[in-house]
């Protein structure tokens, strides 16, 4: 029974620290479609540029990991800003389909320059100050540094966004037009900017994300895909556009993931088979995915519409 | 004319007519199907690095090596016909391998194939090979049910998996009777219990079958097994269930970067294991160890060559000392077998004497090539032509290598199987983390 407890705590606290990160990188996502209604299919491929802002930043300047979160986070900015300028600009214009395909072509864009660029081998960091460090709490319990850091500094990322969105003249601005574009042009608030800023903080945060993951997490062109499967279901769960939603909606994909440890833990206990649950692990996201658009489309919080 | 004009005259038309036998020179084209992008590039290029040096030898007379294959320049049965490999990159996917395939059949007209690593990869190119008619001879694919679907244009020169795993339950049960060189008998219990976790394409969940079926024969029954996709690029929670039970030896079949990363995730949970079991592919590419270093020390891996074969067979060390001046790297399990599946290729040729596809089958099917020609410590090489194993090299054996430091500081594979070819004492309980 001990043991019972002792594996799930170890399931339970993995999956924390996991959801938390899976919740950042859905951030990005939701603050752009609470903003301009427009779902970025691009925004697994800006995690995996993220990650290799990460990567290269410590393999090219030989510094810790860690160095590499401001350079992603501008390296995020930048990119924001210029595919908003560059392309949704336009397609605001154009009707729904446009939108869709455009972010979709997008995707397609960024993922074969990165293949062109970095070739189609997974790479990742084998040294920092954190990476394969990690330590004991309590009888059995390992606690991987990577993955504690990336909770944590995801969570400060989470507290950041909330208090710029919410405390600061800009987020304010970022919200009334998320509310109400017609409105707060009216009002003065330039939301051409606000649309601006909104693709520039999702860029920002999701690119951190990148960095914090690629400490464990190994990079390829292709890893995109998987994230943006995590981060729609987050955004789905928590709702399209709500920030606490996503931290949320974060945490219960990341114990999704950890199902089949919970699991095997149980299994032992009741004496039936272990282990065959884990090829399955990521298909509790995509059956959750396909569950909220049945049955509660506007998930846990959702605000809009 | 004056008769000695005419002596001349008639010797050199005879010379030009000897340099340009009947038939004349041609090229033999083999189209190569393996992974050089994707997880397991690292292993995909070693491959490939093989078959380019087993060619080379083929092509060019090389009379200081002690096989029949380096005596002559060229297929001497063929008019010295040179080989030329055309080697494609399938990226570990088993329907781009099958296109490639079929283009090469079609477009390039290969007189037969070879590859493709990946089991599930080879077993799309052997239904096209089966369709059109066309021999393949793979190298390294050990999922036992490759040969086991009755093809009559697919032959497998490495052993397969069966006996591989059979191989790792013999070695166990022995190390804990003591005939491990430098361990001393000691309780069964201590290895138990066994857990085990393999990737679930075609290849891994295969072996994964074959633990399970072989292991409770022996006693040494998985208490947890778990499938994972190759490509997964997190596998803590899967590590979790495995660290669940304490276990005391822990088997793999992984291809690259997810056995690396299995091995880095054992290192940040803190595994504390006796024995860790590699089955070869991604735990013995040289990736495996530059990526991982130190903490490689003490893990097994099954394998079919390590450097050290060389010590006990001379054409080994040849080949090993040709190939590592050409790449800089000693040969690996990979590259040693697409070399013997490539000579294998060669003695084919020779004995068909043309590039029938039929004449091909049945020189496959008769050949035998001796053990002293290969370098890979084998019985030798002849295929099954008949029974469940059809196309099997029958006289195939496998090798239990343990990563040890040597005196240089690098790392080596030292054999501890089969026993009688220890090269070193094991390192018995693994060092752990």
């Amino acid at each position: 029974m001990e043991d019972l407890f002792i594996q799930i705590s170890k399931a339970v606290v993995a999956g924390l620290m996991m959801g938390l990160v899976f919740g950042l990188v859905a951030l990005g996502l939701t603050i752009i479609f609470g903003v301009m209604d427009i779902v970025n299919f691009a925004h697994g491929e800006f995690l995996m540029i993220g990650m290799y802002a990460g990567l290269l930043t410590a393999t090219l300047l030989r510094v810790d990991p860690l160095v590499g979160l401001p350079v992603a986070a501008v390296v995020g900015i930048l990119l924001g800003l210029v595919c908003y300028y560059s392309l949704v600009r336009f397609l605001l214009r154009g009707p729904i389909v446009a939108q869709l395909f455009g972010t979709f072509g997008l995707m397609l864009f960024l993922r074969n320059v990165a293949l062109m660029v970095m070739g189609a081998e997974p790479q990742s960091l084998h040294h920092g100050i954190l990476v394969g460090k990690s330590f004991v709490v309590g009888p059995g319990m390992v606690i991987e540094l990577t993955k504690l850091a990336a909770g944590v500094l995801s969570l400060a990322a989470f507290a950041g966004t909330w208090w710029l969105l919410n405390r600061t003249k800009i987020g304010k601005g970022l919200t009334a037009t998320a509310l109400d574009g017609q409105a707060a042009r009216y009002m003065g608030i330039p939301t051409e900017r606000m649309n601006a800023f909104a693709w520039a903080l999702g860029g920002a945060t999701v690119s951190v994300a990148g960095a914090l993951l690629v400490n464990f997490w190994p990079v390829d062109p292709n890893v995109g895909l998987l994230f943006t499967m995590i981060a729609f279901t987050t955004v789905a769960l928590g709702g399209f556009g709500s920030i606490p939603g996503a931290a949320l909606a974060g945490l219960i994909v990341g114990m999704m993931i950890n199902i089949a440890p919970m699991w095997d833990a149980c299994a032992v206990y009741l004496e039936m088979e272990v282990g065959w649950l884990h090829q399955f692990k990521y298909s509790f996201v995509y059956l959750a995915f396909f569950l909220i658009m049945v049955f509660r489309p506007r998930g846990l919080f959702g605000w809009k519409h | 004319m004056p008769r000695r004009l005419f002596v001349s005259v008639l010797a050199i038309m005879l010379g030009i007519a000897l340099s340009f036998p009947a038939g004349a020179v041609e090229e033999i084209k083999i189209g190569v199907l393996y992974p050089l992008t994707g997880g397991a590039a690292a292993e995909g290029k070693e491959l490939r690095d093989g078959a380019e040096l087993a060619t080379e030898i083929a092509n060019n007379a090389k009379s200081e090596l002690s096989m029949t294959m380096a005596k002559n320049a060229g297929i001497k049965s063929l008019g010295g016909a040179k080989i030329k490999l055309i080697i494609q990159d399938h990226q570990g996917n088993p329907q781009l391998g099958a296109d490639l395939a079929k283009k090469l059949i079609q477009d390039d007209k290969v007189v037969g194939l070879m590859g493709a690593y990946h089991s599930a990869v080879t077993k799309t190119v052997a239904a096209v090979a089966e369709r059109y008619g066309v021999p393949l001879i793979n190298e390294s694919s050990t999922s036992p049910a490759l040969t086991k679907e009755g093809n009559k244009w697919f032959w497998r020169t490495t052993p397969h998996d069966t006996t591989f795993t059979n191989d790792l339950f013999v070695f166990l049960e022995g190390l804990t009777q003591g005939k491990v060189k430098g361990v001393k008998a000691f309780d069964k219990k201590d290895l138990l219990p066994v857990v085990s976790a393999c990737e679930k394409t075609e290849w891994g969940s295969n072996v994964d079958a074959a633990i399970k079926e072989l292991g409770k024969a022996k006693g040494f029954e998985p208490q947890v097994s778990l499938l994972y996709a190759a490509k997964a690029p997190d596998l803590s929670s899967e590590v979790q269930s495995l660290l669940a039970p304490k276990p005391g030896t822990m088997l793999f079949a992984g291809y690259g970067a997810d056995a690396i990363l299995m091995v880095k995730t054992l290192k940040s949970m803190k595994a504390k294991p006796k024995v860790i079991w590699g089955q070869d592919a991604g735990f013995e590419s040289p990736e495996f160890v530059s990526t991982l270093g130190d903490d490689v020390e003490g893990i097994l891996t099954r394998t079919v060559f390590s450097p050290r074969v060389g010590d006990v067979k001379k054409v080994a060390k040849e080949v090993n000392d040709l190939y590592k001046a050409k790449t800089g790297r000693d040969l690996s399990g990979a590259s040693a077998r697409s070399f013997t599946a490539t000579q294998a290729w060669v003695h084919i040729l020779e004995k068909a004497g043309s590039t029938k596809p039929e004449a091909i089958q049945k020189a496959a099917n008769d050949i035998k090539i001796d053990a002293d020609e290969l370098i890979v410590p084998w019985k030798g090489i002849k295929f099954s032509t008949s029974g469940q194993d059809l196309g099997q090299n029958e006289l195939g054996t496998g090798m239990i290598g343990q990563y040890q430091k040597g005196k240089d500081g690098k790392m080596i594979l030292e054999i501890v199987y089969p026993f009688e070819l220890a090269t070193t004492n094991m390192i018995y309980p693994v060092k752990g983390w």
